[in-house]
């Protein structure tokens, strides 16, 4: 039985609604919708006119179906028909229809602006209240032009009737919101501002969610209503609860508007007049004064209304951040929620002890507290309770703390929520570093970490330790010793594996005087989790075993043995097979001063931000770490990540490195560690794995190509540490604008991919490049033709001179994140006589590069070309042929571009289609080509179909220079 | 400000939902879900706010029904809680004793009284006896219960 409506039921409604109750299932509430909509339908489209009530029943229930979840498509208009009804009910069930239902139809949106604008001129004030919800809750751009104008005049204007001013003033907010620039205050300033004094609690109340946002975004214009928020608060504070009549809730003074003074009063700094100041700073401490009063009511409404206001007092002492007295009250009010019996309470401390907690003056007193929230984190049975904890946790931590903090943190750890251990890995990770005094804790801590919460070990975490570890030599015994430990362990993560393998690569010898840690058992312990590692960790170990052979001659022939046999040399893996076989070659052909040489120690990171606060960052959101915690750590603790200790340049390696360059090796793991731009051994790749850090610039300069300029100068530079490497007699000038012939050079190689890119008297750049599915690699030589040297060639990986008639080559790996339009840019600087050479060009890196050939039949290529039809996904010109119409070069050409060229696919045999798809890191763009040439009229017509836009428009582009 | 307002049954079944952004279609059906599955997963006597994304979720159970919003960080919980309990208030003055099977029935009635309640996202009036009489004025055009039964059902 349905519940008969109040008012002015709709039967029909009420019979609809029960029918759908009663529907068994999916599949008889989808035929009894159907068989309705095409009753509405047939009412909506009949030839008799339908009485305002079936309009609006009809509306109702399409409404209803809506909001079960299915599609509307028709109804709009009579919806839009119902907002000229005189009849208050028809007119707001056409409001809530348009309300629900937005659509962006520009036809519909004039209606319905036509219909607001006679609402809101009606002087009716029930009408022009729905007139202003209608805008508030559809709230777009073309409402805001038609009526940000309008409404100010109706907020201030001295007639309005209370009820519309509330909704006049929350109407614009929400259009100040979404457009800005369109709600002019200028002349209206100071009377809005002035609605904070008006009689109706119910006008504040809106009007001051209006002035918060104003004076946020524009804190000059909006000050005065500094002092009159405060009379206002004052007032409600000192109110006896019987005062403001319906205003009070559950004994608590207007809660609501009181919460919203304390939170506009945090838009500004403490007031400067005394007396504004002292009547706040009276405010504040009553409300702290009622906190402990006994509670008027039983209720729990009444002391959530009370503590909400306290809380909000709070958030403001946390904010001006200059009482003292007020901050350590605060902080000891909460102190007693911590151990509230009602859960809410608990959760809302933790959360706002975290922000006192960064308060020097409330610092200490927070720390009072460590034992109850540690208990909280053991006890609570909540998660998002323990959460808070953990996160005040981190928020109290320093170094009286830190060693009793982290430990709880860790054992927490072993029984906490999936959901919340990646985070926790990294704040314990954060805290251990930031607070070590010494490093062997430090060490302890992490290991202890990926032993407990392995899987929620970033990369960020283990690159870090293995960061500290090389930069600090004091540690680097003690770490060594404590891996081989850990790896005892039978079943070890893999991550301790990545640690393990390459700290005993570097640091194995500093145990190896002991015979229970001799090189061999070393080795054997590594190798003995070899088989169980996925490929980066065993591409990582493979490296470990080189270095041993050059630490530990002795264990020479056993690798040796271990590189040779057919699971590495001939493993499936191409990475895995090229180390081996190269690692192998390296170990018998090189003499021990070239081994000892480009396997050299590591040297020294440069000093960054640690990888893992960012990641902590990106992981939370701005604002939620404060970005100069790991500075405030190093204040107190010294030199951390000691970069500046051993003078440390990072690129060494690389440089040397490069002197033994091997054009054709494919060292760098090009799928699994970041492109480096230096032909360097894999040693050198080790070295890469760990200086990729988090961040995403370094990672492949593709990910610079928006805005190309950015990408011109990371091209030559290796990564962050470019700056302090460079030899100090390089003429820093900005980089010349790309030559103008650039554009012709890069057309030459939009079909091939080797040859000469630029040639002056001076200098020849000559090109070979690769590609495979979205990656690349590219080979740059550069050769002198002069008889003279050429000085301060730019920095690394190319040797910083160039012999006369010498040829020096460089190498790039290239990685395609999204399809793109510009080609990277090539800046070149180096001295030729006293002359500084600068010359830009674009490197010859276009999206057909990504293409892999599809081959498909007729029948299939037409399918897809229909299935692409729509008019962005084409481009097409027409263009006249710039070279002669030989049917064996075309072809050649557009062999050269990527795609695969189909044959007997058109129909007429002297046109060219061809199918293929761009593969970037972020998706596969599938793009078919057709390419007519008229003989006669020597032109051509070229059309393109992708399933991206841009990548149809980018090929056309590039194809229409080539025929 | 609030960003929505969603009233579901304890199986997940949507009864009402309010947004105070425009949100496309399909993202707001995954709100629906993540909220339906997140505040229906939490065991009884656990607190009533979440963080999820960057928003605080705040819900409280009342009957079959749970009330559940989305506010934005420097919102004040403890307010948002008695904003669900004030709405509840209002649907029971209005409907007398409101149950679940009123806001299915009367689903138009229960976005009016909101609409008198919040505006934008923003509380527009508190006072219980306003909204009462803004929401009575609208029934002004009442029918007596003869009219209602004269009227087709169909």
């Amino acid at each position: 039985m349905p519940a008969v409506s109040k008012g002015d039921g709709m039967r029909g409604l009420a019979v609809f609604i029960s029918d759908i109750r009663n529907c068994k299932s999916k599949e008889a509430e989808i035929k009894r919708i159907n068989k309705e909509l095409a009753n509405i339908r047939s009412k909506f489209k009949g030839d008799k006119a339908l009485d305002g009530y079936s309009k609006k029943k009809y509306v109702c229930k399409l409404l209803f179906i809506f909001l079960l979840g299915h599609d509307i498509d028709f109804g709009h208009m009579e919806a839009v028909n119902l907002l000229s009804s005189n009849k208050y009910t028809e007119k707001q069930i056409g409001y809530l229809f348009i309300s629900v239902l937005v659509n962006s139809n520009s036809e519909l949106i004039r209606l319905i602006n036509n219909a607001i604008k006679n609402d809101l001129s009606s002087r009716n004030p029930t009408f022009m209240c729905l007139a202003l919800h209608c805008i508030a809750n559809v709230g777009s751009r073309e409402m805001a032009e038609a009526f940000a104008g309008e409404i100010p005049r109706i907020l201030v204007a001295g007639d309005t009737m209370d009820s519309v001013k509330q909704s006049a003033a929350l109407c614009l907010l929400r259009l100040y919101k979404t457009s800005p620039d369109l709600v002019l205050m200028g002349e209206w300033t100071s009377r809005v501002v002035h609605l904070l004094n008006d009689q109706h609690m119910g006008v504040v109340t809106a009007a001051i969610s209006l002035i918060t946002c104003l004076s946020q975004k524009n804190p000059d214009e909006f000050k005065t209503c500094v002092s009159l928020a405060v009379s206002r608060l004052s007032r409600i504070v000192s109110s006896a609860s019987t005062d403001l009549q319906d205003y009070t809730y559950y004994f608590v003074p207007a809660p609501w508007l009181s919460c919203k003074l304390l939170r506009l009063l945090q838009c500004y700094p403490p007031p400067e007049d005394g007396a504004v100041k002292g009547r706040l700073v009276e405010c504040l401490e009553t409300i702290l004064n009622k906190a402990q009063e006994p509670p008027k009511s039983k209720k729990v409404q009444h002391s959530n209304a009370k503590n909400a206001i306290l809380f909000e007092a709070i958030s403001l002492i946390i904010h001006y951040d200059s009482e003292p007295n007020l901050l350590v009250r605060a902080c000891n009010q909460l102190g007693q929620f911590l151990q509230h019996r009602e859960t809410n309470l608990r959760y809302l401390a933790l959360e706002s002890m975290c922000t006192l907690a960064s308060s020097e003056f409330s610092h200490e007193a927070v720390k009072t507290h460590i034992e109850t929230v540690i208990n909280a984190l053991k006890t609570e049975r909540d998660v998002s309770v323990r959460q808070r904890a953990a996160d005040l946790l981190y928020a109290m931590c320093d170094r009286s703390n830190a060693k009793q903090i982290v430990a709880e943190m860790l054992s927490y750890l072993e029984t906490a929520d999936y959901s919340i251990r990646e985070e926790m890995v990294l704040k314990v990770a954060i805290l251990a570093e930031k607070y070590a005094v010494d490093y062997s804790w430090y060490v302890d801590t992490i290991l202890n970490l990926i032993r407990i919460a392995g899987d929620y070990v970033s990369e960020e975490v283990w690159y870090r330790v293995i960061q500290i570890v090389i930069n600090r030599d004091d540690v680097q015994g003690y770490a060594a010793k404590t891996v081989f430990e850990a790896l005892q362990a039978p079943a070890c993560h893999e991550n301790m594996v990545k640690v393990g393998g390459y700290i005993l690569g570097e640091f194995g010898n500093l145990i190896a005087g002991d015979p229970r840690s001799s090189p061999l058992v070393q080795f054997n312990l590594l190798h003995s989790k070899f088989h169980l590692c996925s490929v980066p960790t065993r591409a990582l170990l493979l490296s470990a075993y080189i270095k041993f052979i050059n630490l530990f001659p002795e264990t020479k022939s056993t690798i040796q043995e271990v590189l040779r046999s057919d699971s590495q040399i001939r493993n499936s893996d191409v990475e895995l097979q090229q180390r081996a076989v190269e690692y192998l070659k390296l170990s018998s052909i090189a003499s021990t001063d070239v081994l000892a040489t480009v396997l050299e120690e590591m040297p020294p990171f440069p000093e960054r931000e640690s990888s893992i606060l960012a990641k902590l960052k990106k992981k939370k959101g701005p604002g939620a770490v404060s970005v100069n915690e790991l500075e405030e750590g190093k204040r107190e603790g010294g030199e951390l990540n000691g970069g500046g200790e051993r003078g440390g340049d990072s690129s060494a390696i690389a440089a040397s490195n490069a002197s033994t360059p091997s054009p054709s090796a494919d060292l760098l793991g090009l799928r699994t560690g970041p492109p480096v731009t230096a032909a360097a051994p894999s040693a050198g790749s080790l070295l890469v794995d760990v200086f990729s850090e988090a961040g995403v610039n370094d990672d492949g300069f593709l990910r610079d190509l928006e805005p190309p300029t950015e990408s011109s100068d990371s091209l030559l530079a290796e990564g962050p540490g470019d700056s302090d490497s460079a030899p100090p007699t390089v003429v820093s000038e900005d980089p010349a604008p790309p030559l103008p012939e650039s554009n012709e050079l890069l057309n030459k190689f939009v079909c091939k991919n080797n040859g000469v890119l630029f040639e002056n008297q001076l200098l020849q750049i000559g090109i070979k490049s690769e590609y495979r599915q979205n990656l690349g690699r590219m080979y740059l030589f550069y050769g002198n033709k002069t008889s003279v040297q050429f000085l301060n060639v730019q920095a690394k990986p190319v040797e910083p001179l160039i012999e006369g008639g010498a040829q020096v080559q460089q190498v790039i790996n290239i990685e395609c994140l999204s399809d793109f339009m510009e080609a990277p840019l090539l800046n070149i600087k180096f001295r030729y006589g006293g002359a500084l050479q600068n010359l830009t060009l674009k490197l010859p890196v276009t999206i057909n590069k990504f293409f892999q050939p599809t081959e498909m039949a007729s029948h299939d290529f037409f399918q897809r070309w229909k299935q692409l039809s729509q008019p962005q996904q084409e481009a097409q010109k027409i263009f006249k042929a710039n070279h002669a119409m030989d049917t064996e070069v075309l072809k050649a050409k557009l062999l050269g571009l990527g795609m695969a060229l189909l044959e007997n696919v058109d129909p007429n045999p002297e046109n060219f289609v061809c199918a293929g798809v761009i593969q970037t890191k972020a998706q596969q763009v599938g793009s078919l080509l057709r390419l007519e040439p008229n003989a006669q009229a020597q032109m051509y017509r070229l059309t393109l179909r992708s399933s991206k836009d841009t990548v149809s428009k980018r090929l056309c582009e590039l194809l229409a220079e080539q025929f | 400000m609030m960003h929505f307002l969603l009233l579901f049954s304890r199986q997940g079944k949507l009864r009402l939902q309010k947004w105070f952004l425009p949100l496309p279609e399909r993202e707001r059906k995954k709100i629906v879900k993540d909220m339906t599955t997140m505040v229906l997963a939490r065991k009884p006597r656990t607190c009533n706010f979440l963080h999820w994304k960057d928003l605080k979720i705040v819900y409280k159970r009342y009957a079959s029904l749970y009330f559940c919003c989305g506010l934005e960080s420097q919102d004040n919980e403890l307010l948002a809680l008695e904003i669900l309990h004030r709405y509840v208030e209002l649907l029971d003055k209005y409907f007398g004793n409101v149950c679940e099977l009123d806001i299915i029935f009367n689903f138009e009635k229960a976005y009016f009284i909101l609409d008198e309640f919040l505006m934008g996202g923003e509380i527009q009036e508190t006072s219980k006896q306003s909204i009462a009489k803004s929401v009575e004025a609208s029934d002004m055009l009442q029918e007596t219960m003869e009219e209602y039964m004269s009227k087709p059902a169909f």
